[in-house]
């Protein structure tokens, strides 16, 4: 499962084209400077995860999943505390909308977000890698960390999570988010050979 | 039963009209390839004066810049794309009603935009628009009701302090957190002094409306926002202070004491003054304190009863760790 630095290196650079590419869109509905960025990717077995590792301590995750299908599939994730999905859907909102009744637009927004920002990355990768991946709609799930990380993990066909800490500014004001891909081993492989084609092309 | 192709294109073509949200179809150049029934019930633009147009054509109207880049997007990456009504105010000219009354009270909506491959048109683009006003509605109808209801379950109905239900709840959560972030925590339990004698003498509607000043002015006198005031039972209240040291609390339990002493509420039958006086006990907890929530509560009320001990109209200290026991 060990990544060289050099495949590391190209598949962060993917997920940051994809954060520029979300960044414009969000940007756009914000109607003010959004930026994002990818400053790390890491590898992790199932049995490795917790919210630890995930840096996200909350007495609830909300979660945004999309399952994309191409060569390999990779069922992909946007974790996030719902303490930064409040104060990203009222930095969004700008002050259109009283704090109290953010509630009840958290889950709508948040699940337009996460769309955005995982077919960004996905998009990103297709285009680098020369492929094409198809996805279902975004499903939003809200629940306690060990219940929405216990679901992630509990997939015996995806063994292998690829991790991404994500940075978000908008309007001067800093958020994380992770992002979660999970694949099996068999998409894993593939993954790695187009990283090589690619690798090897430039 | 036989059904040729035609007969199945025609019943197909009869749902595609009957359903109850938006469903237009365009080319991957945005052309309008279909354009069912709701649509043209909700923008009174008829399906043949739709169809081959641009979008914008179709609408009569300019779209808005993050409507434009998503359609792009779907289209270009081949993903489905949702715009929620909440980052979007009404991006498409809808109406509930036609003619509407403001063509800028557009009817709040959701949009769902799914690239497709369909034989004879090649890549397209199906957009599904729902009607969100009246989840919108219930959502708010419910919201008010929770709000509601917590409000009632968190507030004392006589004081107006927070109730005994938020403040085991409450107290839990910041013990914890106290613990996890390893911050300090105080207590101070706080009672009114021959509260019953002063019952038996003014009568019990007197009694409550003592209880409501006494807490209205211990509420003043607390100056953080984070520490809480809560209506422990009968005449005893509670203040939680997160992050705050002994010393601290001590001075803030005085300076509660100082503040109902300054009332100057009439009591010919106090036993130590002919005013109402409270007692106050405080226990406060080091980070690295083996006590558990239970002993730090305890301690408090121990402190407590000393401060009666002691002459009433005072404050006591106790430590939680004479509860904890050796390491």
């Amino acid at each position: 499962m060990a990544l060289s630095e050099q495949q590391l290196d190209a598949l962060t650079e993917i997920f940051n084209i994809g954060a520029g590419r979300a960044a414009s869109s969000l940007s756009d509905i914000v109607g003010d400077e959004v930026l994002l960025s990818v400053p790390r990717v890491e590898f992790y077995r199932a049995n490795e995860i917790n919210a630890g590792v995930l840096s996200l301590s909350s007495a609830r995750l909300g979660s945004v999943k999309q399952q994309f299908r191409g060569p390999f599939t990779i069922a992909a994730s946007l974790l996030f505390t719902e303490e930064r999905a409040l104060e990203i859907v009222q930095e969004m909102l700008g002050s259109q909308v009283q704090r109290e009744d953010l509630v009840e637009y958290e889950q709508e927004a948040m699940c337009e977000v996460g769309n955005i920002i995982l077919n960004a990355c996905l998009s990103a990768m297709a285009d680098t890698l020369h492929i094409s991946f198809e996805s279902t709609l975004p499903e939003y799930a809200s629940d306690t960390p060990d219940v929405v990380i216990g679901r992630i993990v509990a997939d015996p066909d995806n063994p292998v999570m690829l991790i991404l800490h994500m940075n978000m500014t908008i309007e001067k004001r800093r958020s994380q988010g992770t992002l979660i891909f999970w694949l099996s081993s068999a998409s894993l492989d593939q993954l790695v050979q187009h990283l090589d084609q690619f690798l090897q092309r430039v | 039963m036989e059904t040729t192709a035609s007969e199945v294109e025609t019943a197909w073509a009869v749902i595609f009209d009957a359903v109850s949200f938006g469903l237009v179809l365009v080319d991957a150049d945005q052309r309008v390839l279909r354009w069912n029934g709701w649509m043209t019930r909700h923008t009174g633009v008829a399906s043949p004066a739709a169809i081959g147009q641009s979008l914008t054509d179709a609408f009569g109207a300019a779209l808005p810049a993050s409507f434009v880049t998503a359609m792009g997007n779907a289209l270009r990456y081949k993903l489905p794309v949702v715009l929620s009504n909440v980052l979007h105010r009404g991006p498409l000219p809808v109406y509930a009603g036609l003619p509407p009354a403001n063509p800028a009270d557009r009817m709040p909506h959701a949009i769902t935009l799914t690239p497709l491959q369909i034989s004879p048109w090649g890549w397209c683009c199906l957009i599904q628009i729902t009607d969100s006003s009246r989840s919108i509605s219930r959502e708010k109808v419910l919201q008010r009701h929770t709000d509601r209801l917590s409000r009632e379950v968190m507030t004392d109905s006589l004081t107006r302090t927070f109730s005994r239900g938020f403040f085991d709840q409450f107290y839990h959560q910041e013990f914890t957190r106290a613990r996890r972030q390893g911050t300090r925590l105080a207590l101070i339990m706080v009672d009114v002094d021959y509260f019953k004698a002063y019952n038996d003498e003014y009568g019990h509607p007197a009694g409550d409306k003592v209880l409501t000043t006494v807490a209205q002015k211990l509420q003043g006198a607390l100056m953080r926002s984070t520490d809480k005031l809560a209506r422990y039972g009968g005449e005893e209240f509670a203040v939680i202070l997160p992050d705050c040291a002994q010393h601290n609390a001590m001075a803030i339990a005085e300076h509660l004491r100082q503040a109902v002493l300054d009332l100057k509420l009439p009591h010919s039958r106090s036993g130590n003054s002919n005013q109402i006086t409270v007692s106050l006990g405080v226990s406060a907890m080091l980070p690295g304190d083996r006590c558990d929530a239970a002993q730090l509560l305890i301690s408090a009320d121990q402190a407590l009863y000393a401060a009666k001990a002691h002459g009433r109209n005072c404050v006591q200290y106790r430590d939680p760790q004479a509860l904890a026991g050796p390491p």
